[in-house]
């Protein structure tokens, strides 16, 4: 099986749970988890980078609010497309790609989980996977 | 111990100038900025070598902006600074003039905003720190998620949304600065094209090229070189604050505005029925209701309501927006905060025309900024 590489793997593996998990980070001094990680110090208490350690964060969560974006000139992405705000179930309230291109059927409230979107290969000849979120089926959420 | 502007020596507008907010064109940002600043003395009927400060509000004409610009006016030696805060620049500008002449360090001090659209390298991309969404989240997008939240909390509609640009584009097309000069209906700015979400092109701020001045005196200097105090404007209140983590609130701007208008108005002895007139960051029409509301002016969740009632017009509650905003004004980026100071000071002196709110005598001015910053100018006119 060809090995799979995370567009972006500061923020999730390529190869990780289902749904797929995202790199978060935890402050030890005050409790305050983060996404995306870093480490350069803590912003809720200003402890510094050795309190600060990383924690997964599961795939899943509740839609907050979207939009579907019309019109753009980025690379890597066609309009329409939507962004969601996604409320995790482990805190952090994140922005993500959604699958579908458009709002149809989509309700603020909505249970949302993860899934890895395949967008090509790199100079590698590896499947390039990105993580976006989708509507949770009913058994799912 | 610490003190507020109101507890310094008396800070007061004296001259206000502008060059048009406009499409990007040839004219160099010198012309610009020079426009408005001769127009700014002519207004306070002072020459340039009564200036003792200059802070040039700009973030995309590049280093060392100021000297280059200002010398044609005559190389008087005086201190010269550039202040960037994003799209807070020029309001920042404004407030470091405001404080020097306050704390008694000069008497007299120009803030000046200009800019031309550029390539621009922003610093929040060189931290390494990634999103999910990349660069395919741009601020249209940002807000787009904001009007969205609000639609769904509030039970407001995307055309209750658009009338803010409706009324802001009224007030436009009767100020001769603005970039967009053209009442629109609600048809037209519904009819699209559609750019992210609920918002329409007409809900998003035209970014050109512009200038705007004012110029801040003393007492002492208005008495020494016989400034009209009559159309002198008082600055009671300048606060700028930056985003805190919210823990619970999932939209830090309306955040960070209420706290920021909260410490302006404490420190200025007023409250949100007060104000006359307000120029605020309308960059997309959802701002204005968001923000409305967290200043206080309705409750939370009628910000769209107050628009359709006409409270927020010209001869209103409280003009709001009577420039024509960023929405018509324009947003040139460096010029926007000194050109909602020149729009207060106009109005609070009477003298804005066909836009005149009636008995206008306190203002508020109000930024935000990518990073996030917010900053709050209040005047009263005494």
């Amino acid at each position: 099986m060809p090995e799979r590489a995370a567009a972006q793997p500061s923020l999730y593996s390529a190869e990780s749970a289902d749904p797929p998990a995202l790199n978060g980070g935890r402050c030890r001094a005050c409790g305050y988890v983060f996404f995306p990680p870093q480490s350069y110090g803590c912003e809720s208490c200003g402890a510094p980078p050795q309190h600060l350690e990383p924690v997964t964060l599961a795939g899943r969560g509740t839609l907050h609010s979207f939009a579907t974006v019309h019109l753009h000139q980025a690379k890597g992405i066609e309009a329409p497309f939507t962004v969601g705000v996604i409320l995790l179930d482990d805190g952090p309230a994140i922005r993500s790609i959604l699958t579908s291109r458009t709002d149809e059927g989509l309700r603020a409230g909505d249970r949302m989980i993860s899934t890895m979107v395949p967008q090509g290969r790199d100079d590698q000849g590896r499947e390039v996977v990105e993580l976006r979120f989708q509507k949770a089926a009913s058994d799912q959420g | 111990m610490t003190r507020t502007l109101i507890d310094l020596r008396p800070v007061y507008v004296v001259g206000i100038g502008l060059h048009r907010y406009q499409r990007l064109s040839d004219t160099t940002y010198v012309e610009l900025g020079l426009t408005a600043v001769r127009e700014a003395l002519a207004d306070a009927r002072i020459p340039w070598s009564e200036v003792q400060s200059a802070y040039t509000g700009t973030a995309l004409v590049g280093m060392a902006a100021s000297r280059p610009m200002l010398r044609h006016l005559g190389a008087t030696g005086i201190p010269m600074a550039q202040v960037e805060n994003a799209s807070a620049s020029g309001s920042t500008a404004f407030r470091q003039a405001c404080l020097e002449v306050a704390s008694g360090i000069c008497d007299l001090a120009l803030a000046v905003g200009v800019d031309k659209p550029a390539p621009v390298a922003m610093a929040p991309g060189k931290t390494n720190l990634r999103d999910l969404t990349g660069a395919r989240v741009v601020p249209f997008t940002h807000f787009a998620l904001l009007a969205n939240d609000y639609m769904n909390r509030n039970h407001v509609t995307a055309e209750q949304i658009a009338m803010v640009a409706v009324k802001n584009n009224r007030n436009g097309a009767n100020n001769p600065y603005a970039q967009r000069q053209k009442a629109v209906t609600l048809d037209e700015v519904m009819a699209g094209p559609a750019i992210s979400g609920a918002l329409t092109r007409l809900q998003c701020c035209p970014v050109g090229e512009g200038a705007a001045a004012a110029i801040v005196a003393s007492d002492d200097a208005i008495a020494r070189l016989g400034i009209d105090r009559n159309r002198a404007v008082r600055v009671i209140a300048s606060v700028t604050r930056t985003e805190r983590v919210y823990r619970e609130a999932k939209n830090f701007d309306a955040e960070l505005t209420g706290e920021t208008v909260a410490q302006a108005y404490r420190e200025a002895g007023i409250s949100a029925r007060d104000l006359d007139v307000i120029e605020l960051h309308d960059a997309f029409t959802i701002e204005e209701l968001l923000y409305l509301e967290a200043m206080g002016l309705c409750a939370p969740g009628e910000g769209a309501r107050m628009i359709e009632s006409g409270a927020a017009d010209i001869g209103g509650q409280c003009a709001v927006s009577a420039s024509g905003g960023l929405l018509a004004m324009g947003h040139p980026i460096g010029p926007t905060g000194v050109g909602q100071i020149a729009e207060i000071t106009r109005q609070l002196r009477g003298e804005a025309g066909v836009r005149q709110h009636p008995n206008a005598r306190i203002g508020m001015a109000h930024m935000v900024g990518v990073g996030a910053v917010c900053v709050v100018h209040i005047l009263r006119h005494d």
